[in-house]
């Protein structure tokens, strides 16, 4: 239920407000959408499989689009940034497709 | 500083399979057949965030119970909710902006060829004019006349006047399927303008550029370009010469002949027809980058 509400919120946020991204930011803008939908199809999976931890759920979120940044920042410093965050979208979307294959067989049973 | 860190390797080890297909290590131990993939393998099994399964053998092992703090996960949600969101209005918001450059850079390339046209034609009419202004100069005498005549006649060989007459119109056009070899190339219509040259043409335009010594049919992506202007299928070939000769020649042409194979190989268009009048626009330059005219007879070898 909460969770429902807070889906809803982060949407009506987002479409009310139209916050526009920083330009020194857009870089980030794609890896966060990723680590995003990582965290939220990993929670959905550990949920589904009945061992969700609120705790490890909020500091993976945090940790995953803090680090992701981060090894995109250290890239764009050395002139890597475009192919390190390939390779982040790479690992995350490994991992994503995975959960929710995962959830898929919890769901339907195939 | 080894005891410290030992629970938290052997943590992988109490978790219980996720995928019970996964083939087991032995007790043994032994090496995984594929141990050198270890990244990709560990990518598709850990996926799950190894530190929900930590938290259940926690708790199963009688760890501090803790209340579920729900305000905090739905405000991660929200954030991550908020994230795509902005992702996906941003892609909106700028979606039209890049629409709008391309669109504004197809303006400009249309606005500049448009130019190009103008110009081109303005060209024209004063080449018509310099051409009417020299002659009117040379008419008065004699030898002006025959130096007109002989003008006139470079100028048709040249191809920058616009002729007309009966000849020989051929039609190529590329098959229906989208394979490379349904499609007419640039060689091919190399090879039917040299054969029409061959059989006796004395203007060649294709799709309506008129060839001159200088054109060039050169192929570009899919695109077949005629002195730099794109053509399209189907390319058509008029040819101003005597039409029942040429169409015996070119009929009779090693060309013709492997043009009637490619069209019944691959369903290319390949026809041509005598016309009773074709009317061959000027090409539009005439430029000579290289030659020069001679101004002393040439000088004669020894004899």
């Amino acid at each position: 239920m909460i969770v429902l509400l807070a889906v809803a919120a982060g949407v009506s946020l987002g479409l009310v407000l139209q916050p526009t991204v920083p330009l020194d930011l857009q870089p980030y803008l794609p890896i966060a959408v990723v680590a995003a939908l990582d965290a939220l199809f990993g929670g959905v999976r550990a949920w589904l499989e009945a061992i969700f931890d609120d705790r490890v759920f909020v500091v993976s979120f945090v940790a995953n689009v803090l680090v992701a940044s981060l090894i995109v920042y250290v890239g764009d410093k050395l002139g890597v940034g475009g192919q390190l965050s390939t390779s982040i979208v790479v690992v995350l979307g490994i991992r994503i497709f995975s959960n929710a294959a995962a959830i898929r067989r919890r769901v339907f049973r195939a | 500083m080894g005891s410290v860190s030992e629970p938290s390797r052997s943590a992988p080890t109490q978790r219980a399979p996720t995928q019970p297909g996964l083939p087991h290590p032995g007790p043994a131990q032994q090496r995984r057949i594929d141990a050198s993939m270890s990244l990709l393998v560990d990518l598709s099994t850990d996926a799950l965030d190894p530190g929900y399964a930590a938290a259940v053998a926690r708790r199963q092992a009688g760890g501090p119970g803790e209340r579920a703090r729900w305000p905090l996960v739905g405000a991660t949600v929200a954030a991550a909710t908020l994230v795509v969101v902005i992702a996906a209005v941003q892609t909106r918001a700028s979606a039209p902006a890049a629409a709008r450059s391309r669109s504004a850079l197809v303006a400009a390339v249309d606005r500049q060829t448009a130019t190009v046209d103008r110009l081109e034609r303005t060209i024209a009419s004063l080449s018509a004019e310099q051409a009417a202004l020299r002659d009117a100069g040379l008419e008065s005498t004699t030898a002006g006349a025959a130096l007109t005549r002989r003008i006139a006649d470079a100028e048709l060989a040249l191809g920058i006047l616009p002729v007309s007459g009966p000849g020989l119109r051929v039609t190529l056009a590329d098959a229906g399927s989208g394979s490379n070899a349904s499609l007419v190339q640039d060689r091919q219509l190399q090879s039917v303008v040299n054969a029409l040259w061959a059989a006796g043409a004395e203007a060649i335009a294709i799709n309506g550029e008129r060839l001159t010594a200088q054109s060039a049919i050169r192929q570009a992506g899919d695109a077949i370009l005629v002195d730099f202007r794109p053509l399209v299928s189907p390319y058509v070939v008029t040819a101003i010469g005597p039409p029942v000769d040429i169409e015996t020649k070119f009929g009779a042409s090693d060309t013709a002949a492997r043009m009637r194979g490619l069209a019944q190989l691959y369903g290319l268009r390949f026809d041509y027809s005598r016309a009773g009048r074709l009317a061959l626009p000027a090409a539009p330059d005439a430029t000579l980058h290289y030659a020069r005219p001679v101004t002393a007879p040439p000088r004669r070898g020894p004899s």
